[in-house]
């Protein structure tokens, strides 16, 4: 299985992804990118205060990014009764 | 060979050079496993126990979309599965995280045990309430803990259980896991968990590089977690 490099960044800095992970794809480098941002800002939500501002990049070993997953494009927020 | 197991026993109570003998006397096979290998499936019936001799190994349940809980780490010197000799079948899987080298002792020599050596079995009585405690604190991290607190806690366990088997060099010791081990111990992602070492680093609490922990500062460690050991009933008792 490919091996992807999942670095966040967000207003706390950048944190380089040091080890990786093997997933079958970039499909499922994409999910785990949304998996862990969710579970990033559950953390946050949890404490009064939540970044949209980051995104994950999934990079390849070579470090090249495959593609970029906004924290914004990971949850639907509801405002006011509709979708912001 | 159990060199570690009796450390574990005699950090807690006295064992005997008869008693030792009949641990000896219980070892059946020893195998070397390599890593990543689940060797106990939850519902197998089980005439032995495992006793891990050297490495690292977990309890795991799942669900069906593949997502673990990592409900317990072992470490070199424990009983991974002691509860099978009464409950004969696990609820749970048992997985080794690195390559691994365990003893099988089978379940008819711990019956023998059990009615020859009444003090070496309530010995390991204690060691499966020891396992309970330990899951105990787990469920109030997974449950209550934030993340930094839950890792912190993690991390200060494990040096006081790697230090009782001479697993731990001051306050530094070997953990060779991944992120996404850990985050299957906390209940977060590897994501998440590598943002969570980069705020204990840069708190100069503790630094994960390269499967060994090193911490910089144990009263600001074990004041991020709210550790405290009486957990691991480190009391030295002759029962």
């Amino acid at each position: 299985m490919p091996h992807f490099y999942l670095h966040l960044r967000n207003g706390a800095g950048y944190d380089e992804d040091p080890e990786g992970q093997e997933l079958a794809d970039l499909d499922a480098a994409r999910l785990a990118a949304i998996d862990g941002v969710r579970s990033v800002l559950s953390e946050e939500m949890r404490q009064g205060q939540v970044d949209l501002t980051g995104a994950i990049e999934i990079a390849d070993g070579d470090g090249n990014v495959l593609m970029i997953v906004h924290f914004r494009d990971a949850v639907q927020l509801k405002l006011d009764g509709r979708i912001a | 060979m159990i060199d570690r197991h009796l450390l574990k026993l005699r950090a807690r109570d006295t064992v005997s050079a008869d008693e030792e003998q009949a641990i000896r006397n219980a070892l059946g096979e020893i195998r070397t496993v390599p890593a990543d290998r689940t060797i106990i499936h939850a519902g197998e019936e089980l005439d032995v126990s495992t006793m891990l001799l050297d490495g690292f190994m977990c309890r795991y349940k799942d669900l069906s979309d593949g997502q673990r809980q990592i409900t317990e780490l072992h470490v070199s010197g424990d009983f991974v599965d002691l509860h099978s000799f009464s409950l004969k079948r696990l609820d749970h899987n048992i997985m080794t995280l690195t390559p691994c080298q365990i003893a099988l002792v089978p379940h008819e020599k711990l019956t023998r045990i059990t009615e020859q050596f009444p003090h070496l079995t309530r010995l390991y009585w204690f060691s499966t309430n020891l396992d309970a405690a330990i899951h105990r604190e787990w469920e109030l991290s997974l449950g209550r803990r934030t993340a930094i607190a839950r890792l912190a806690s993690l991390f200060c366990e494990m040096r006081v259980r790697l230090e009782i088997v001479g697993l731990t060099d001051g306050l530094s010791y070997a953990l060779p896991l991944t992120q996404t081990d850990l985050a299957e111990c906390l209940g977060l992602t590897a994501i998440h968990v590598n943002r969570t070492l980069k705020e204990l680093r840069e708190q100069s609490v503790v630094q994960f590089k390269g499967g060994i922990v090193t911490i910089l500062d144990w009263e600001g460690l074990t004041q991020i977690a709210e550790f405290d050991p009486a957990y691991l009933y480190l009391e030295h008792r002759r029962e």
